[in-house]
């Protein structure tokens, strides 16, 4: 009796056993048709920016000859290397500003008592839902008019690629959450130590909240790479023209010669990539835990 | 000494150190907040003093609100009697809030009404004193073009257009001071802790109710001037019956959803029937006199209702099987097998490419050449070969077509254009949502599983009762972000608009922006974008109240 009870145990551990092997490989069969899902079409645009354009026509996957000359043509006709130093240009200043003021103000909400404080935090955090249509017609007006009058033109340069994004909400709403968590404590010994709010903020503050000012220079980065309406609105020369309308223009220039556009996209896509693999883990655990609270 | 002493009672070591905390906070939150005014805030207003202008490139003639009745025609006066009607109901809630507070504490804060209204006045006098200072102010930028910029220039033209709205600059700043003065005075006259407290309500009471009279009686002008000039041409607008029909339209509905709502709550079955019957009568009356709506809105503009259209077949396409399949992946890859981290990774990696590159990619994988790899396939699959985003017929006809079987226009459904963007749409958020999804199943705690499983519960029991009322959270949030975001989709649709399948893939955001950019009609660009916003207030308003009632928060 007691035998068999064992056996049956042992028996129904196996069937377990086996029954999970299935499982895995089911789990393992969905997981590698979506991995590839999304993979394919990187796939298909680096083989395809190796192909002659001879080749493209064709229904073939694999290039029969590595064609690198197309990066060179590619990176020589669309001006890329200007583009993607603008791009750089523009990220860095707005998050030079971005970061300075949002960490600033963030702080603030986070850690400073003064009146009106949370109904000045909630009218800011009310903004998130205006759409960017409403605010980009007046904000060009606006943008248009701080050129005419200032020292400096605005349009087809940087100020108006940069200064209106530097104040962004989202990024003070990320660190104030962030700030907030720092124990009282620290700041306590800060005040002993003679010190105030900014030595505070630059000293022990700053120096805990790395994630949060990793996300957001990942997101600005990603911003700027991504922004097209406002850069179309804003530059009409390749000063300052950043490379996404860069990219679209030399899209639809270059139309049908698929290997160079594929070339093209693939440069623009290398700076992002490369930030987002060294960022990756932290990066998108802050995602997760921010779109949560949303 | 007297003096000193007083300063000295005033200024004591707390109240210094208070004051210096105070400052510090505002100095630290001045350039963010002064920066997002400017670009975030202050362009609302702005968009909206624009879209009451016939605006092209320059400010021309103030035309009312015909932007507005040229986007969606008459259904503007109904929806801004309904608006004016909001900010009166909400008088109604505020006053009760503050009856309720004051009988809780047993005060009498009637008092400060007085400084309520004064604090209200403040706002008109500001947005009256905007009203004017905006166009002389944008007057400087034209003045100034050709001339050498100085400081000297700038301050006179600033100087000019300053003294131009003296009065209204005035009015606003005697009032300012009056508030300050007031709200001061009846801190010490109405002694309550909660002084503040009721001077905010009563201005919030007296702001909304101003709105809503203002709105109302503007909304009402407007009526007049559009039936004034109906009368030159001898036409019948027929504006105040549509305003009625679709006002008890709402009325019935609204009845119609407080009888269903209390019939769960009757005991007796006779009750209950009673009220569902009667729910379903008003419900059907409500709706017939809603359907005057799209007539209303045919005279509207086409673009948009096409707009609309288009970007509800992408809501409609995106979002169930965006949210859908990454539900799935998440559960996969919740089970923490070997190498998840490089799935999750992989998955993410379409929502970092920049969108622009991956919908150049996406446009030749959906090229209208024969050999083009999605058209390869297909006809692997012997299907034929598509045009894809050259094609402006809707899905279903030409899957219809294929089979030879007739198919009517009204179901056509989204451009093959549309399809691509759609897929391309999923490709790059699935990422996104697998990893938000993950997080929701990081907070569902083990031990229901457990005791689910002691209960005999198998897989599907254990997902369908505990990990998916779990995640609606999550559900609710996503679905809400990726509605919105369909109406705020311009980047990738601009990439893929072609020109045989344009019209067909030009959702709310590029109607607007196409209106703005291309043919330069700012103020009427303006009054849509306003549009698109009213929408997107409701939807999530819709999706807050529903939140309420359904999702399960564990």
């Amino acid at each position: 009796m007691d035998n068999q009870q064992k056996i049956k145990t042992i028996e129904q551990a196996k069937s377990l056993h086996w029954l999970n092997t299935v499982r895995h490989f089911f789990v393992y069969l969905f997981l590698s048709v979506g991995a590839f899902v999304s993979l394919v079409p990187f796939a298909w645009m680096i083989a395809t920016s190796l192909k002659s354009l001879a080749e493209t026509m064709t229904s073939q996957f694999l290039p029969k000859q590595l064609m690198w000359e197309n990066y060179v043509i590619a990176w020589e006709r669309a001006l890329f290397s200007k583009y993607l130093l603008n791009s750089f240009s523009i990220t860095l200043i707005t998050l030079a500003g971005s970061l300075t003021f949002s960490i600033l103000a963030a702080y603030a909400f986070a850690r400073i008592k003064f009146p009106g404080r949370d109904l000045i935090f909630g009218l800011l955090l009310s903004t998130m839902m205006i759409p960017a249509m409403v605010n980009i017609i007046p904000n060009f007006l606006t943008v248009t008019w701080l050129g005419r009058i200032g020292p400096i033109p605005w349009i087809n340069n940087w100020p108006a690629l940069t200064v209106p994004f530097m104040g962004s909400v989202f990024n003070i709403f990320l660190l104030r959450q962030f700030f907030a968590q720092v124990p009282d404590e620290l700041y306590d010994a800060t005040l002993i130590d003679g010190g105030g709010h900014f030595r505070f903020l630059l000293q022990v503050v700053l120096p805990l909240s790395k994630a949060p000012l990793m996300v957001i220079t990942v997101l600005t980065f990603m911003g700027s790479w991504n922004a097209l309406a406002w850069p179309i609105l804003v530059t009409n020369t390749p000063d300052w023209r950043p490379i996404s309308v860069g990219l679209m223009n030399f899209v639809s220039e270059a139309g049908q010669e698929f290997q160079l556009t594929m070339a093209g996209a693939f440069i623009t896509i290398i700076p992002v990539l490369i930030i987002y693999f060294f960022t990756q883990k932290q990066f998108t655990e802050s995602i997760a835990r921010s779109g949560l609270k949303g | 000494m007297g003096i000193s002493e007083g300063i000295k009672s005033v200024f004591t070591p707390r109240r210094l150190r208070n004051l210096r905390e105070s400052l510090t906070g505002y100095l630290f939150i001045a350039p963010a907040v002064l920066l997002i005014f400017l670009f975030g805030i202050f362009p609302v207003g702005f968009a909206l003093y624009v879209s009451l202008h016939r605006w092209r490139i320059k400010r021309t003639d103030y035309i009312g609100l015909a932007n507005y009745t040229r986007a969606v025609g008459n259904l503007t006066y109904v929806l801004l009697f309904f608006i004016a009607l909001g900010a009166l109901v909400a008088v109604y809630f505020l006053f009760r809030k503050i009856i309720k507070k004051a009988r809780e504490n047993g005060e009498k804060p009637w008092l400060l009404i007085l400084p309520g209204v004064v604090h209200a006045s403040v706002f008109g006098a500001l947005l009256r004193y905007l009203w004017f200072q905006l166009p002389t102010f944008l007057a400087i930028g034209d003045k100034i073009i050709g001339q050498e910029k100085t400081r000297e220039l700038f301050n006179q033209l600033l100087s000019e257009a300053f003294q131009e709205v003296k009065p209204q600059f005035n009015l606003f700043f005697w009032l300012l001071l009056a508030s300050v003065v007031l709200g001061t005075a009846f801190i010490y006259l109405v002694r309550t802790p909660r002084n503040s407290f009721y001077q905010s309500q009563f201005m919030l009471v007296w702001l909304s109710l101003a709105a809503g009279i203002g709105l109302a009686y503007y909304t009402y002008s407007q009526v007049l001037a559009a039936y004034a000039a109906a009368m030159e041409t001898n036409t019948d607008p027929g504006i105040w019956p549509q305003v009625i029909t679709i006002s008890a339209g709402l009325f019935l509905l609204g009845i119609a959803w407080v009888l269903w709502e209390g019939a769960s709550k009757e005991s007796s079955n006779l009750h209950f029937w009673g009220r569902i019957l009667g729910a379903m009568f008003l419900l059907v009356g409500g709706w017939l006199l809603i359907g005057e709506i799209p007539q209303i809105v045919a005279l509207g503009d086409e673009d948009i209702w096409l707009g609309l259209k288009v970007t509800v077949f992408f809501s409609l396409g995106t979002v169930p099987f965006q949210l859908s399949i990454s539900m799935f992946l998440s559960i996969l890859l919740f089970q923490k097998l070997k190498g998840s981290e490089f799935f999750r990774m992989v998955f993410f990696l379409p929502y970092v490419t920049p969108f622009i590159a991956s919908a150049a990619v996406f446009r030749q994988l959906f090229s209208n050449r024969e050999t083009g790899p999605i058209n390869m396939v297909l006809q692997r699959l012997g299907l034929e070969p598509q045009a894809w985003l050259f094609e402006s017929k809707g899905v279903f006809e030409i899957m219809a077509a294929g089979q030879g079987w007739d198919w009517p226009a009204w179901a056509a459904g989204p451009s093959l254009a549309l399809v691509v963007i759609i897929i391309h749409s999923i490709w790059t958020y699935v990422g996104y949502d697998t990893v938000i999804y993950l997080a929701g199943l990081g907070n569902i705690s083990t031990e229901l599983y457990e005791a689910a499983e002691i209960d005999g519960a198998n897989a599907w029991d254990s997902f369908r009762y505990i990990t998916f009322p779990l995640l609606s959270p999550t559900t609710y949030f996503l679905s809400l972000i990726a509605i919105i975001g369909t109406f705020k989709a311009f980047a990738t649709i601009w990439i893929f608009r072609e020109s045989l399948a344009l019209g067909t893939v030009d959702t709310f955001s590029v109607a607007i922006f196409t209106e703005f950019f291309e043919k330069l009609r700012y103020g009427y660009a303006s009054a849509m974008a306003f549009v698109l916003f009213a929408i997107i207030l409701f939807l999530t308003y819709i999706n807050n109240r529903t939140q309420g009632s359904k999702v399960f928060y564990g």
